[in-house]
């Protein structure tokens, strides 16, 4: 979940720029021009399946996918999401201009916790563990954006508690939404097109060596 | 949901015609500076420049209205919040609860922040061509690698939209209907699953694609930016706005009474 315009503090919005400048520059480290349209491919991939409204009793909600873009670009997840929240700001005309720094580590931090949770499935063998590490990681990607975002809340001002603990609620169910989601997700893809997931062997969309450059 | 901001960037208008490195960066500032407002009169005169602002950007009310009822729809949970659950004591009682005016200034300033920082990303997206903004910012100093994405994301957000909707015709016209449970969970990732494959071949012959062609890492592009003296007096005028504004607000001139409504 995105937070608005007007709410939080001044060194919090700070925080939330230069904190995306240190991740943007770390993650997009020997990014090379060829990863460019592959990234930018997923990212819009992913901004346009954020759209989906799944039923939840008697509304619905729309999906965050975070862990999805970190099971599938590894670390380049973090530009990838920046880039979902900047177009987001820019495009949607719901605001979100001053709070580009701050929803970028909510949601890109996320996705990169994501992306640990699944790598660890390296370290265990049984059936199906693709599936079990892929929900883990979209749980933890949502679950880790919702606890930025208390945090900035609660370091904004006390007056805040309040809605922090709403926010902590409300993601509760979308944790649960998106662990089976991203679960099944990871499932698909595992089964039909391996590569596409980080840390697989061959896998097609991180850190592959560079094709002959046209000189 | 309008992703298209710049709709009506063909209508000429004063703001249009601002060389959109000026606009991007005064009008940035001027909405940093606005988020940091703590002041209600001051956050209605913020207000005020960004309807200036829509204005001179000659954008239909219709267009810009569709935003800020969504943020005020979005905020609208706050006015109940806020009062309610604000810290300390509060002399007044809502049905038996808390209510704190403290609480409710708190919701009103954050409604008219929020609101002004919209009109004023209306007014500086929705006055260009999205490419044209994107080559502002590139000249603003963002990396290029970044720019390049955004263009590229941009690009392509429209053809996996059309793809999505296909997709989920083909879905519903197979008889499957969204429920609240697992199978619907279950469906809808084996959807995004599928989105991805095929969206990742595509990046392939894409990639192949523009290598053919001659892509060596940059759009070369016929815009081309020229500042003139307005271009400057216009940042001037913003800037000096979002000072004086930032100043006012730093005084504390307008900081509520102890016993004020505001």
């Amino acid at each position: 979940m995105h937070i608005s315009d007007g709410v939080l503090s001044g060194p919090v919005l700070a925080a939330g720029f230069g904190g995306a400048a240190v991740l943007a520059a770390v993650t997009m480290r020997r990014m090379d021009m060829e990863e460019v349209p592959k990234v930018s491919v997923i990212t819009a991939v992913f901004f346009v399946a954020s759209l989906i409204h799944v039923p939840l009793g008697p509304s619905s909600v729309h999906l965050i996918l975070n862990g999805l873009v970190g099971i599938v670009l590894g670390i380049r997840a973090f530009p990838a999401i920046m880039l979902g929240i900047i177009l987001q700001a820019l495009l949607f005309g719901h605001g979100g201009v001053s709070v580009i720094g701050v929803n970028s580590v909510m949601m890109g931090g996320g996705g990169l916790l994501a992306y640990g949770v699944w790598q660890l499935r390296h370290y265990f063998a049984f059936a199906h563990k693709e599936v079990i590490f892929g929900a883990l990681a979209g749980g933890t990607g949502v679950m880790v954006s919702g606890l930025i975002l208390a945090l900035a809340l609660l370091t904004t001002g006390e007056e805040f508690t309040a809605t922090a603990g709403l926010v902590l609620a409300w993601h509760v169910p979308i944790i649960i939404i998106e662990t089976i989601v991203v679960g099944s997700c990871a499932g698909f893809l595992t089964r039909v097109k391996p590569q596409l997931l980080a840390g697989n062997k061959g896998a097609a969309l991180i850190h592959k060596p560079s094709m002959e450059k046209a000189s | 949901m309008p992703l298209d901001i710049d709709r009506y960037a063909h209508l000429d208008s004063p703001l249009r015609r601002w060389d959109p490195r000026f606009k991007l960066f005064s009008l940035g500032l001027f909405i940093l500076g606005v988020a940091l407002i703590k002041d209600i009169p001051l956050s209605v005169m913020a207000l005020a420049v960004a309807l200036v602002l829509v204005w001179q950007a000659g954008l239909p009310s219709h267009f810009v209205g569709g935003g800020v009822k969504w943020v005020a729809l979005f905020l609208f949970p706050f006015f109940i919040i806020m009062p309610l659950s604000y810290p300390g004591e509060s002399a007044l009682r809502l049905a038996g609860f808390p209510f704190a005016l403290e609480g409710l200034r708190l919701a009103v300033l954050i409604t008219l922040k929020a609101i002004a920082i919209v009109l004023t990303t209306y007014a500086i997206f929705g006055s260009n061509r999205f490419d044209v903004s994107m080559l502002a910012l590139q000249r603003l100093k963002c990396p290029k690698i970044i720019v390049q994405m955004l263009l590229f994301t941009y690009r392509y957000i429209f053809v996996f939209l059309a793809e999505m909707q296909r997709m989920d015709t083909a879905m519903r016209a197979r008889g499957f209907v969204k429920k609240t449970d697992r199978r619907t969970l279950r469906v809808m990732g084996n959807f995004i699953g599928t989105l991805l494959i095929r969206s990742f071949e595509r990046t392939e012959r894409i990639y192949k694609a523009m290598l053919s062609k001659g892509y060596q890492g940059e759009f070369h592009t016929l815009v081309t930016f020229e500042a003139i003296g307005k271009d400057w007096l216009k940042a001037a005028m913003v800037l000096a706005i979002a000072v004086l504004l930032l100043g006012v607000d730093a005084m504390g001139v307008f900081r509520p009474a102890v016993q004020g409504w505001y």
